[in-house]
């Protein structure tokens, strides 16, 4: 490595870096620890009285919503396909949702709706307070978790996709906590109410709720974060602000009596089909913008890591085949699957190894200012004496040979 | 000579400087979850105690409860709490409560419905001055509110002849909450 390295572009330069929750010197995690130390006081007491008002429905409730709530924790977590962020941070991402924004929201609702009642009336406050107030507030309090994250660990919202996992984090805690309220609240709490509400709220439009809005308006907050440097301040607010509006539209849209189809009464076979139908409509725009800006942040962070390893290819720690395989999630668990049948499950796993430490070499290389960094040299010779030790493994060159060709 | 003195003033330091954003942020939580608080009890009406309703009926609202509203013919009241509304009305009636109570629900309720279902059994209710009532439930829509309503209608009749019908009513899911409110402002209703 006597050349120096190519010149490469890349915004990134806390990337790899990772930091817990638990920053004692920074002043937002105490203002985070004290909000949700103290909102859990009024979160619990409002479980204990949803539990009292049915106790068998609050526990199938809650059943249910494991069951829905940890394949999606996975999903988003897992969205991120080099960097996944630290546990810490999104598990108090997921915590600021379902307690202290839950909490809050409660509070505000309640304040914000006598507004509306004051000036509208009651019957206008019966038709539109949820719509009038429900988005701005909860939507608020939602993406100051978000922000907080970010003051807590700045290093770790190097990208919009990053701020889609902590932000679908908080609204995930904040939907499952606002679901249970619903199924024992509005469908009734008995098992058939509580299922009904799990058909209605999670089946049907499972996919159109809080996660979308608290995603987006994370995007939106880790643009302003991300992109100093890069774009302007009055872009990156025009960003931020318009992302986060999009989420208070969609949430407004959906608590409306806009584009309402949902059957006022459920008798028939017709009136369950038609919820999701009804969902679809009020939802699924928004599903689509936010599944197109997560696609293009995907696609930017493979740039990133296209543009941080290309000058590491056919150095000892990384082949042009190899980043070609990195590039593409399918190839890469492929290459898993292939090396599994050749060589075993021993080889299969340290070829995992291999490949999250070539991802770690992107990162690390991001972080270098000069090509013989001690950091980056160690990196490469993980790197190479993984190779070497998965080539030593009996079928496990073949496999490799195979895909170098 | 100052402001270039001004501008050759070093920075605050950083420890100094992360305090900002989460002070703001803390103003930020503080005015979302208060400031509907506020901003209702500016918009409201001030009442010294108990609102009169008519004559001869009197109804002191909890904390969180506001005169929404008067109507006539029967002479009555809206109170709310922004969920959940309590409609107080008032009439001259002769016969007993539960009379007062179908009257109600066929001349008033069923006739704006598009929707109404009543629970099957009428319950009875007495009021803090010992008078006796009758309550019934019922969910329905109707054309001024276009989500689903619940509802509870509590009926009273003076000794001197004074029918009251308390009407409380929420968007569906929302009544469960409020009707520790709306149960005690109705049994510490005042009837001359």
């Amino acid at each position: 490595m006597s050349t120096p390295p190519e010149v490469v572009r890349m915004p990134r330069t806390g990337w790899g870096r990772h930091r817990s929750l638990f920053q004692w010197s920074q002043p937002a995690f105490w203002v985070y620890a004290t909000v949700v130390v103290v909102t859990a006081l009024y979160a619990f007491a409002q479980q204990q009285i949803i539990q009292e008002l049915s106790p068998t429905g609050w526990a199938l409730s809650w059943a249910l919503l494991v069951v829905y709530g940890l394949p999606l924790f996975l999903a988003i977590y897992l969205l991120d396909l080099y960097e996944r962020e630290p546990i810490s941070l999104v598990l108090g991402a997921l915590v600021w949702g379902a307690v202290a924004t839950t909490a809050l929201s409660a509070i505000a609702n309640d304040g914000w709706g006598l507004v509306v009642a004051r000036l509208g009336g009651p019957v206008f406050a019966a038709e539109w307070t949820a719509a009038l107030t429900a988005p701005l507030v909860e939507e608020t309090l939602k993406a100051v978790g978000v922000v907080l994250i970010y003051l807590i660990a700045r290093d770790e919202m190097d990208d919009m996709l990053d701020g889609f996992v902590y932000g679908a984090m908080v609204g995930l805690g904040f939907a499952i906590v606002e679901d249970v309220f619903y199924f024992i609240a509005i469908f009734g709490g008995s098992a058939g109410g509580v299922l009904a509400g799990f058909y209605v709220r999670v089946v049907s439009s499972g996919f159109y709720g809080h996660v979308l809005y608290t995603g987006l308006a994370g995007m939106g907050i880790a643009y302003f974060v991300s992109r100093r440097g890069e774009a302007s301040l009055a872009r990156r607010t025009l960003v931020a602000a318009g992302l986060f509006a999009a989420a208070v539209v969609g949430h407004f849209l959906w608590n409306s009596p806009l584009l309402d189809f949902f059957p006022s009464s459920v008798d028939d076979i017709g009136d369950w089909l038609r919820i999701p139908l009804a969902a679809a409509i009020k939802g699924l725009p928004l599903l689509v913008f936010v599944l197109v800006l997560v696609r293009l942040a995907r696609r930017r962070e493979r740039m990133w890591l296209e543009a941080a390893l290309r000058s590491e290819v056919d150095s000892p720690a990384l082949t042009a085949t190899e980043l070609r395989v990195l590039l593409d999630p399918e190839a890469k668990r492929r290459s898993r699957r292939d090396m599994r049948e050749r060589a075993g499950p021993a080889a299969e796993r340290l070829l995992k190894r291999l490949q999250r430490e070539q991802v770690n070499l992107a990162m690390v290389r991001t972080r270098s200012t000069t090509d013989d960094v001690p950091e980056l040299v160690r990196q490469r010779q993980l790197c190479k004496s993984l190779r070497d030790a998965l080539l030593a493994m009996p079928g496990a060159e073949l496999a490799t040979a195979s895909a170098r060709d | 000579m100052s402001v270039e003195a001004g501008s050759l003033l070093p920075p605050p330091p950083l420890r100094e400087r992360r305090w900002i954003p989460a002070i703001a942020l803390v103003a930020l939580i503080v005015g979302v979850v208060s400031g509907g608080h506020a901003l209702s009890g500016a918009l409201a009406e001030t009442h010294a105690g108990a609102i009169a309703v008519g004559d001869s009926v009197e109804i002191d609202p909890l904390p969180g409860w506001e005169l929404a509203g008067r109507f006539e013919d029967p002479t009555g009241i809206r109170l709310t709490s922004g969920s959940a509304s309590l409609d107080v009305a008032t009439l001259p009636f002769g016969g007993a409560d539960v009379d007062l109570l179908r009257e109600y629900v066929d001349g008033v309720l069923a006739a704006q419905a598009e929707q109404l279902r009543l629970s099957q059994q009428v319950g009875p209710v007495r009021l803090d001055s010992g008078l006796t009532g009758s309550r019934i439930a019922y969910v329905g829509v109707f054309g001024d509110v276009q989500t689903p309503v619940e509802g509870e209608i509590t009926a009273v009749v003076s000794p001197t002849g004074t029918g009251v019908v308390f009407d409380a009513w929420a968007p569906s899911g929302q009544l469960r909450m409020a009707l520790d409110d709306l149960h005690a402002m109705i049994e510490r209703a005042a009837l001359a």
